[in-house]
């Protein structure tokens, strides 16, 4: 036993030192390269630049500075947590970084961004969609600015409203009340049906209540950020969303935004045949006359139809149709819009390539792909290149009037605790929204405004 | 063992050994049953991995994989980036599985078979540890592992998880080398073994079951974890297979989340695990012990 | 263990053997815990929001956020419920988990295999993986478990699993124990085989009372794992964090179903308070510290004597 106490007692010496040299020999390479231009890191956030706009940004930035481009994706789940970590660390930090529009007031308020107000002008001023560029402002400066938007619309099933006998509505009370007699109607009579289907934790969906009866969700007063969730107009909103989660909406209290297009779709005739011949009818997942949902959600809806072997989605004009939320002026709702913006890390050891890749980002030949690719530019003056077909065209009105959420340094905090999901499902489960607001306004406040 | 208890075994009347019994059949398909409804959500992932998303997605599920193709592996498999993140987590967890068995069984005898000072409070330490909450140590494991150098890299990863799962084995394997009998190594040098010899063909058998079930302990603790590689593995070409995996949802969702796709990815993530498995399986549950003891 | 040789706890004079034996463990412990937990009981004592992760001073406020902490009627809500939560998980676990090791011996060696294979599986599915699996099952619109309540003439057409706290704890309880009893049977399995046949097989046969046979003979025998993984299994499910994450992620309302480590995920991550969530990941040491402490005495007595 003596001799094989020592051999093990040895072996567990060597491979504790071998495990301490092993961690200290590592080094950490920089990223500057002297010679040419800055090598620099860019985070997008999700998958939504495409491949072919990654491509033209890399071999861009090398044709301009010599430099390499590098681009990583970030799960928009987990973008919080890596900014949160990576940022102030100049060793590691990213140089450019997409982030959730929602997002940007809470970073700029701790300086995670470099002070951009000099480029301000040079990539696009005024022309730059203005809500974005305040969720990146503070004390007057610059340090997010937009980097694409997508609003969210509505979509419709023309062949069921006709049948209800309900023309497009024009207004908002007009909406209200449509939505719920197509409920009440269920022309093809449907388990579970939905004149307007939208889940009770849908916040970025229900929010264009709000702000379509003149009501916010928070303001700056003095300095400080203060709820108004209690504000009349923001509850006679919040009443109007109440009375649709009761009467016309049958999702249930705890769905998100996720995947709405699922009930629009219709496939209770759809057959489909199997390899070996035998036939399936495929049971009803048409569960709603109306959905709200981001532009490139048209790809998901539509007849089911095989592609190269596969069952898929085929739009069809008969059946389905778009439009943007009415405001009761007659103008479109002022929506949610949705999109993120882009930044400088304060950290970064390379701001003079950061700035240059901003410069590609906000030329025009980028603006015009982004359209392109039906992300909306976050120069206004490339809105045409989004095309002029009816999902254009729904993108562009409802955007018009867009709104964000509050630029105040806590929002994120709000967002990341989940406060709004929880919010809006007490709404939906038919909870007195006066009570509710109050007790939202007191709970949520302080965390507007954080240490 | 306890000699009092084998007598009042011994002395019990002698049945039959393999009578069949009523309740033996019961066990039997208790045990079937079981083995099945564990297996469910294995099963229903494969085979919603093999079926179209239009599928996947109407109201009437299909419960066998009719019609069903592999393209969905294709498409998970497209972007290649499966294969580094396979090969970053082989390394990170077979690093962690060889450091920790060692360590910990090093440990592990120093605790069971020595008395010495400080070893209560090495006992106690160790059990603290796993009482830590690990939900609120990330950014200090970040700062942690950016001061050394070693984010973005396979063996920072590694010593993180060798730590969070050492005390765990360490205490796994105190068990079982406390459950040899010292007394059998002795009765085998009576035999005329040395006292190496002893330990190794004795004890070291009766331990395989214990090292087996910590290692297959610690290899799916690294091969699962997510949150702390989230944190120090941010770069995309050093994810480990989870992050790639949440990484595919998350990429997906921002589209239609493609189902079908999600569960091939899925099954793409446990299938190393699951060979694993099919491999140690054996050794967990074959007679090595029962031979041990008899030989 | 009573059976350790007096010889061996009798020792003569230092020696330097178990010190270089538990150098490797002690060595990557200090290396990656220390710091980490050091900053965590440092931070605790701080104002740390995201301005100071981003570098502005923090300011020492003593024990002012374990004072905010205690004083938040909340935190107690998620105690009492992280407590229920850990009790029903860990003796559910630990009792089907026993009882399938069990199970493992007395069927056929085919059976026993089918059996292995089907825990081994669902042991095998990463935790995002298996959870992926699960919501997807529990979905209120394509999920299997609804349609099939469904065929069996039950109302579960469209069932929201997750808008109930009490249903949304049936359906943790139910992935939490399916993910753990794998861990659990095998363990106590393995400790089983180290059983001699002799004794399990007249253990076996002595059919006079079987749960006589399982108190007196099996329990004391398996013992020692047993304990160690009922205590691990009180220690995990007390702050069991990815499932109910994941869940949370998928629709259940985050405020009326947050256990400990949820709670410290929101207070850090969620609300960037990072002083706040690190008196509370203390606070939750110290309660799982309180919880286990007779398990740890009695071990540390087992180990005594």
């Amino acid at each position: 036993m003596k001799r094989i106490q020592r051999a093990v007692a040895l072996a567990a010496l060597a491979t504790a030192t071998a495990l301490t040299l092993s961690a200290c020999s590592s080094d950490n390479p920089n990223p500057s390269d002297s010679t040419g231009g800055q090598n620099i890191t860019l985070w997008l956030a999700g998958g939504d630049t495409p491949d072919s706009l990654r491509d033209w940004l890399k071999a861009e930035y090398n044709s301009r500075t010599g430099g390499t481009l590098t681009i990583e994706e970030q799960a928009w789940g987990d973008l919080v947590t890596k900014l949160t970590t990576s940022l102030p660390d100049a060793n590691n930090t990213p140089d450019v970084v997409e982030l959730g529009n929602t997002q940007s007031p809470t970073f700029t308020n701790v300086g995670a961004f470099s002070d951009i107000s000099d480029l301000y002008n040079e990539l696009g001023g005024a022309n730059l969609l203005q809500s974005f560029v305040a969720a990146g402002l503070v004390d007057g400066k610059n340090y997010t600015l937009p980097y694409y938007f997508g609003s969210r619309y509505m979509f419709y099933r023309k062949d069921v409203y006709a049948a209800a006998g309900i023309a497009l509505p024009a207004t908002l009370d007009e909406f209200n009340q449509s939505v719920v007699r197509l409920t009440q109607d269920n022309p093809n009579g449907i388990a579970d049906f939905s004149g307007f289907f939208i889940g009770g934790q849908d916040w970025r969906n229900g929010i264009s209540w709000i702000f379509a009866n003149g009501g916010d969700l928070a303001k700056q007063e003095n300095g400080e950020w203060v709820m108004t969730l209690s504000d009349p107009n923001t509850i006679k909103g919040l009443r109007q969303l109440q009375e649709i989660y009761q009467n016309a909406s049958k999702a249930p209290s705890t769905a998100k935004d996720e995947s709405p297009w699922l009930y629009i779709n219709d496939s209770d005739s759809a057959v489909e045949k199997a390899a070996d011949g035998s036939e399936t009818t495929l049971t009803t997942s048409l569960a709603a006359a109306t959905i709200m949902a981001p532009g490139w959600a048209h790809w998901s809806i539509g007849d089911l139809v095989t592609v190269d072997g596969k069952p898929g989605r085929q739009w069809n004009d008969d059946v389905f149709g778009v439009f943007a939320l009415p405001g009761n002026d007659g103008q479109p709702a002022p929506v949610f819009a949705g999109g993120s913006n882009i930044g400088i890390s304060a950290a970064s050891r390379n701001q003079e390539g950061a700035r240059e890749l901003l410069r590609i980002i906000f030329s025009a030949d980028y603006q015009r792909m982004l359209g392109e690719q039906g992300l909306g530019p976050a120069n206004s003056q490339y809105v045409s290149s989004l095309g002029s077909d009816q999902f254009a065209q729904a993108l562009i009105a409802s955007a018009a009037n867009s709104k964000l959420t509050p630029a105040a340094p806590g929002w994120a905090t709000i967002e990341g605790g989940l406060h709004m999901e929880t919010f809006f499902s007490r709404i939906a489960q038919g909870e007195d929204v006066v009570a509710l607001a109050a007790e939202y306004d007191t709970l949520l406040t302080p965390l507007l405004n954080p240490l | 063992m306890n000699a009092s208890l084998t007598r009042s075994a011994v002395s019990a009347p002698p049945p039959t050994v393999r009578r069949w019994r009523p309740g033996r059949l019961l066990a039997n398909l208790i045990a079937v049953l079981v083995a099945l409804i564990w297996a469910f959500p294995v099963y229903w992932m494969i085979n919603s991995s093999l079926l179209p998303n239009a599928v996947l997605v109407s109201t009437r599920p299909r419960l066998g994989p009719w019609g069903g193709s592999f393209d969905n592996y294709a498409a998970a498999l497209a972007s290649g980036s499966f294969f580094t993140s396979l090969k970053t987590s082989l390394i990170v967890t077979l690093t962690a599985v060889v450091a920790c068995l060692l360590f910990a069984f090093c440990a592990a005898l120093a605790i069971s078979r020595y008395r010495f000072r400080g070893r209560t409070s090495f006992i106690l330490a160790v059990l603290f540890i796993q009482m830590l909450p690990a939900e609120g140590l990330f950014i200090a494991q970040y700062k942690l592992m950016a001061n050394l150098g070693l984010l973005n890299q396979a063996v920072g990863l590694a010593v993180l998880y060798t730590a969070a799962v050492v005390p765990f084995t360490v205490w796994m394997l105190r068990g079982f080398v406390a459950g040899v009998p010292a007394d059998l190594e002795e009765a085998a040098m009576v035999d005329g073994c040395s006292r190496s010899g002893a330990f190794f063909r004795i004890t070291f058998p009766l331990l395989a079951p214990g090292l087996v079930a910590s290692g297959v302990y610690a290899f799916l603790q690294a091969w699962n974890e997510f949150t702390i590689a989230l944190v120090i593995m941010q770069k995309e070409d050093a994810r480990t297979l989870p992050l790639w995996l949440r990484g595919f949802i998350q990429a997906s969702a921002t589209r239609e989340t493609d189902w079908g796709q999600v569960m091939a990815a899925s099954t793409l993530v446990a299938l190393p695990v699951i060979v694993f498995f099919l491999i140690v399986q054996g050794r967990l549950t074959s007679g090595l012990v029962a031979g041990a003891v008899k030989g | 263990m009573a059976q350790t040789s007096p010889r061996r706890t009798a020792r003569r004079r230092p020696n330097w053997a178990p010190y270089a034996l538990l150098t490797p463990a002690v060595a990557i412990l200090l290396a990656a815990l220390a710091y980490p937990v050091g900053w965590q009981l440092y931070t605790s004592t701080l104002k740390f929001g995201l301005a100071q992760q981003f570098g502005q001073a923090a300011d020492f406020i003593g024990l002012s956020n374990y004072a905010e902490l205690l004083s938040d009627p909340q935190i107690w809500a998620v105690v009492g419920r992280s407590l229920l939560f850990c009790l029903i998980n860990a003796t559910g676990t630990v009792t089907i988990g026993v009882a399938l090791a069990l199970l493992m011996q007395v069927v056929a060696k085919a059976v026993r295999i089918a059996l292995q294979v089907g825990l081994l599986l669902a042991w095998a599915m990463p935790v995002v993986t298996a959870m992926t699996v699960w919501v997807w099952l529990f979905n209120w619109h394509f999920g299997l478990v609804n349609w099939f309540l469904t065929k069996l003439g039950l109302p579960f057409t469209n069932h929201n699993w997750l808008e109930q706290p009490s249903s949304f704890y049936a359906v943790a309880t139910i992935i939490v124990v399916w993910m753990s009893v794998p861990f659990v049977a095998f363990s106590v399995y393995a400790g089983l085989t180290q059983v001699s046949t002799e004794v399990m097989e007249a253990a076996q046969l002595d059919g006079a009372s079987g749960h006589r046979r399982f108190t007196q003979i099996v329990l004391p025998l398996i013992r020692p794992v047993l304990m160690i993984v009922l205590l691990l299994q009180i220690i995990w499910d007390l702050r069991v964090f990815t499932q109910i994450r994941l869940l949370q992620d998928a629709g259940a309302p985050a405020s009326s179903t947050d256990l400990l480590g949820t709670y410290i995920y929101r207070l850090g991550v969620g609300s960037s308070n990072f002083g706040l969530a690190a008196a509370m990941s203390v606070f939750v040491l110290i309660l799982t510290v309180l919880l286990s402490a007779p398990y740890v005495r009695s071990l540390m007595k087992e180990d005594k004597a």
